[in-house]
């Protein structure tokens, strides 16, 4: 992580405006999170050619991907349709799953600095066409496996089309191995439904990254797609709005809660981890909105910073709460638009913040001697 | 007789699927296949498996077999469901996702 804060600091505000303005995808992004950081270091400030600068966002790595074909059986991994660098295949649900884990490591790799699922360049596996009649995709703790939905019954009678329709989907399975290399969040209970949230809000911010949308521009919906057209819903789970993702005579309504005073006890589901989700979806949602921008850029951040140093496996609603106020006070200050803007978010789910009291931490430089040592460091010029 | 209560429940939406299924109330020929399934799979025989195995999003799924004598529960997910069980469970699902 530590190369990251050095990236923060040395890039001048009018340079990042200029690229904020102007620049590709990725760099207006790089740009937006780093005019963010600055704010705390401006004193600190130097500066840094465009070619170190392109230096450290590959250091994060490029994905290596495989997908294997599990031709409608169930024994994983499969056999292997496409990896890494080969040309696309006739095969829609292969390349749909070679792109969508190529676009959630990018963001991840772009947007947070992380080298795939496990920071180390872990291998991306994937495998679809698993199973008949499979309607689902799920995280084995050690790759994404995807069914084809309703493919064996007659077109009429279909529900689900196939799982890797649904970028998100791809984002919301590949993120289940980082929460695992990170807070390893318990799969029951409040912890469960954390760690479904965390899913949710990756995967939705992996769509909106692809498709550069802000946050007031973007649907918040998961699982776009995935249902045909016999069934009446815009998708799984809606951020925005949860409940309302749906509401079908086969399948009822979404039964999704935005508030704490409709939380779920049941033993069905892990004891309802993708019902309860909603209630933190919908803070998530809340607070990018009342931030602004691009949600990856800023609350983004925020989650991403909170999911990988602060959480662990027994982490609440309370617990995120209020270590996402704190990460939002460290990185963005104490006060700020983004800290007020996270606390917005857990007072309309009905979560009061517990406000710990503390100020700005330093920035951690590498050896804590200097800014652009810490970058020279963290590019290998310097030790 | 025979009686089968079958649930499906998790995955990434979450939906429960079930069937309760009294096998005196299907016509003979498919009444005599399920009581095979469960025969061949060896249902009444097989242990309990870890309950702890999860997935995220992975499907957790209980089958119970009442006949009538015995009770018996078997319940798995996506990550450790026996090969042997998964004949019966095709039924089961079939029968649960047409209704």
């Amino acid at each position: 992580m530590s190369h990251h804060h050095s990236i923060f600091c040395i890039l001048p505000p009018h340079m990042l405006d200029q690229v904020a303005q102007s620049g590709t995808t990725a760099q207006r992004d790089m740009a937006a999170r780093t005019l963010a950081a600055s704010r705390q270091i401006r004193d600190r400030r130097g500066s840094i050619t465009t070619s170190v600068m392109r230096g450290s966002i590959t250091a994060t790595g490029t994905a290596q991907r495989t997908v294997y074909d599990a031709k409608f059986g169930t024994n994983l991994p499969g056999s292997i349709a496409r990896k890494e660098g080969d040309a696309p295949v006739a095969d829609v649900a292969v390349n749909e799953a070679y792109d969508g884990s190529g676009a959630t490591h990018d963001l991840y790799s772009v947007a947070f600095g992380r080298n795939s699922i496990d920071n180390h360049g872990m291998n991306l596996n994937s495998t679809v066409h698993y199973d008949k009649g499979y309607d689902n995709a799920f995280w084995d703790g050690q790759q994404m496996v995807y069914g084809d939905g309703d493919e064996d019954l007659p077109a009429s009678e279909r529900l689900f089309n196939r799982f890797t329709i649904s970028l998100d989907v791809i984002g919301h399975e590949l993120t289940h191995g980082v929460t695992q290399y990170e807070a390893n969040l318990v799969y029951k209970n409040q912890q469960g439904a954390l760690n479904e949230a965390i899913s949710d809000i990756f995967g939705s911010l992996v769509k909106q990254y692809q498709r550069d949308q802000t946050a007031d521009a973007a649907d918040w919906i998961i699982g776009e797609g995935l249902f045909t057209a016999n069934i009446n819903g815009a998708g799984i789970r809606s951020m925005k709005a949860p409940g309302t993702a749906y509401n079908d005579p086969v399948l009822g309504k979404d039964p999704q809660p935005a508030h704490m005073k409709d939380y779920l006890t049941t033993g069905q589901d892990n004891g309802g981890v993708h019902i309860n989700s909603g209630i933190i979806n919908h803070a998530f949602y809340i607070s990018a909105i009342e931030i602004g921008g691009y949600a990856w850029a800023k609350a983004g951040q925020i989650w991403y910073k909170t999911l990988t140093e602060k959480l662990n496996s027994n982490s609440n609603f309370q617990n995120v709460a209020d270590l996402t106020f704190q990460t939002a006070g460290e990185i963005f200050g104490v006060g700020s638009l983004e800290q007020i803007g996270v606390k917005t978010g857990w007072t309309e789910v009905g979560i009061a913040v517990v406000d710990s009291g503390g100020g700005i931490p330093p920035i951690p430089i590498p050896g804590g001697d200097g800014c652009l040592k810490g970058l020279l460091r963290s590019v290998g010029l310097a030790k | 007789m025979m009686r089968i209560i079958f649930e499906r429940s998790g995955g990434f939406m979450g939906r429960k699927v079930s069937l309760d299924l009294d096998l005196a109330t299907l016509p003979p020929d498919q009444a005599d296949a399920v009581k095979l399934l469960v025969a061949e799979s060896d249902f009444l025989n097989l242990t309990a498996l870890p309950t702890n195995v999860s997935a995220p999003d992975g499907f957790a799924y209980s089958i119970t077999v009442e006949t009538g004598t015995i009770q018996h529960t078997i319940q798995a997910s996506d990550a450790n469901f026996p090969q042997a069980l998964r004949p019966l469970l095709d039924d089961l699902l079939a029968r649960a996702r047409s209704r």
